[in-house]
């Protein structure tokens, strides 16, 4: 089996207006090949296409208007993780040697259909992800005594690491207290509570080892990966946890050869402020008890070890290209080119993208 | 629409199980993930407890666990603040998605 590795990468930035995913999906794609060393179309063997879109054929459309005759095209949808999910099929594609080089290109645009999943008929008429996003943080607040202050904290911090990416769909700063004072939602989550959904584009090249340092002087290595399906309908987990990601990290560790304290940065899949506290505790990063305290003290101490890029919230969410756009963040962390947000030293870092409450979650790590 | 629906319509939730595996079958299907014989139905009872709750400007929601383990998300009328644990009576109904709504017992 060849090891892969991550040789470039593109993005547009994310917006509120909608816009066409084809056009979205050749910007990134774009930027991503010209920002590649001696990348050229006919390298390419494989392009893979993360959305929640309707639109068809994009794995061919987008190829069309790249220039490329790939021997393998495809899209690939599962809903929020889409990006991760198709990143790691591409990871197959190569480890296997069906393929040497692939692009992977996520996008979505702002008025996407992937919020509701009409299958699940548990949900009744409160299908909006708004419904299980409060009753996920109610629980947390019961179980874990977590306060209002301490889910505030998350998405405070995260619009603030926002403001030096400068693909966020906003670079607006909020406080602790004007997260708290924000529109309520429902009794449990206030708008900056939560993760927009947005028009974006996000794209990475895989390659082998072989033809890695063709394409990168600093190729990143895909490490670790794990995954997840618990189910389907929301209704099927237990509210204070989401046992999906803890499996998947613990097969992504396995994997890499890691413990949790090995890693030095991370993306988590902060849908709403109570994901991030759920997901650095079954990621093995802290406890459920003390993951309030956790992010506080990153707060406080201006430490960006977790959702660098200001994660889902304060990025914006556009769900197909996000686990990409995450999993650039950690590439770039781990080439030293992050600016502002770079996390020194950074060897090892970690990037978890889950759908749907979290009934499945991925988890890669990546080495430089 | 499917069988479960059009119950639904008529204000009955018919729970979905295998007579084989002695399961429920839950979001329904008709043949069962197990041993792949075909399914059965059965009303519900209409009672189930409450496993969570919020509340969205003045309607209460929550997870409701039902008869033999089926969980449900609805809106629950209340004459005061709902309570983990508390038993509640089922209404359902379909209009092109279902609805699942809940009254508090003894209240």
């Amino acid at each position: 089996m060849s090891r892969v590795a991550i040789v470039g990468t593109g993005q547009t930035k994310f917006s509120k207006e909608d816009d066409d995913v084809e056009k979205l999906l050749f910007e990134s794609a774009n930027r991503c090949i010209q920002s590649t060393n001696n990348c050229d179309s006919k390298d390419i063997e494989g392009v893979l296409v993360s959305t929640n879109n309707n639109s068809k054929y994009l794995g061919a459309i987008l190829s069309e208007t790249m220039g490329i005759q790939p021997k393998i095209s495809h899209s690939i949808e599962h809903l929020c993780s889409s990006g991760t999910n198709a990143i790691i099929s591409a990871y197959a594609y190569i480890s296997s040697g069906l393929s040497d080089m692939i692009l992977v290109s996520g996008a979505e645009s702002a008025t996407n259909p992937g919020q509701v999943l009409e299958w699940d008929k548990s949900r009744g008429t409160l299908d909006h992800p708004i419904y299980w996003g409060s009753l996920l943080t109610k629980s947390h607040k019961r179980k874990f005594q977590t306060t209002e202050e301490e889910l505030a904290i998350v998405s405070a911090k995260n619009h603030k690491q926002a403001m030096d990416n400068p693909f966020a769909y906003s670079n607006e700063p909020r406080t602790i207290s004007e997260v708290m004072n924000s529109k309520q939602i429902t009794d449990d989550l206030r708008i900056l509570d939560c993760s927009r959904s947005c028009s974006g584009s996000s794209s990475i090249l895989l390659a082998s080892e072989e033809k890695a340092k063709t394409f990168s002087d600093q190729p990143i290595w895909i490490a670790g990966i794990g995954q997840k399906t618990t189910s389907a309908s929301f209704t099927k987990n237990i509210l204070e946890e989401i046992e999906s990601t803890r499996i998947a990290a613990d097969s992504a560790y396995k994997m890499a050869k890691i413990e949790s304290k090995n890693i030095h940065v991370a993306e988590v899949h902060d849908a709403f402020s109570v994901c991030e506290l759920m997901a650095i505790s079954e990621l093995g990063i802290t406890s459920n008890e003390k993951s309030g305290e956790f992010v506080r003290n990153l707060f406080n101490t201006e430490n960006r070890m977790i959702n660098p890029r200001g994660g889902l919230i304060g990025a914006g969410h556009p769900l197909g290209a996000t686990g990409i756009s995450q999993t650039i963040e950690i590439t770039n962390q781990l080439q030293g080119k992050s600016d502002k947000r770079q996390i020194t030293n950074a060897k090892t870092g970690l990037i978890h993208n889950m759908s749907a409450a979290g009934t499945s979650s991925s988890i890669m790590v990546l080495q430089n | 629409m499917t069988f479960f629906e059009e119950q639904l319509e008529q204000g009955i939730f018919q729970i979905c199980y295998c007579g084989n595996c002695n399961d429920t079958i839950w979001p329904p299907n008709e043949i069962c993930h197990t041993c792949n014989n075909k399914t059965n139905w059965k009303k519900s009872a209409n009672f189930g407890k409450i496993l969570e709750f919020s509340k969205k400007e003045s309607l209460y929601f929550g997870l409701i666990e039902i008869d033999e383990g089926i969980r449900v998300l609805g809106e629950i009328t209340s004459k005061s603040i709902p309570e983990v644990g508390q038993s509640v009576r089922m209404s359902v109904s379909f209009d092109s998605k279902p609805h699942y709504s809940f009254i508090v017992e003894n209240n």
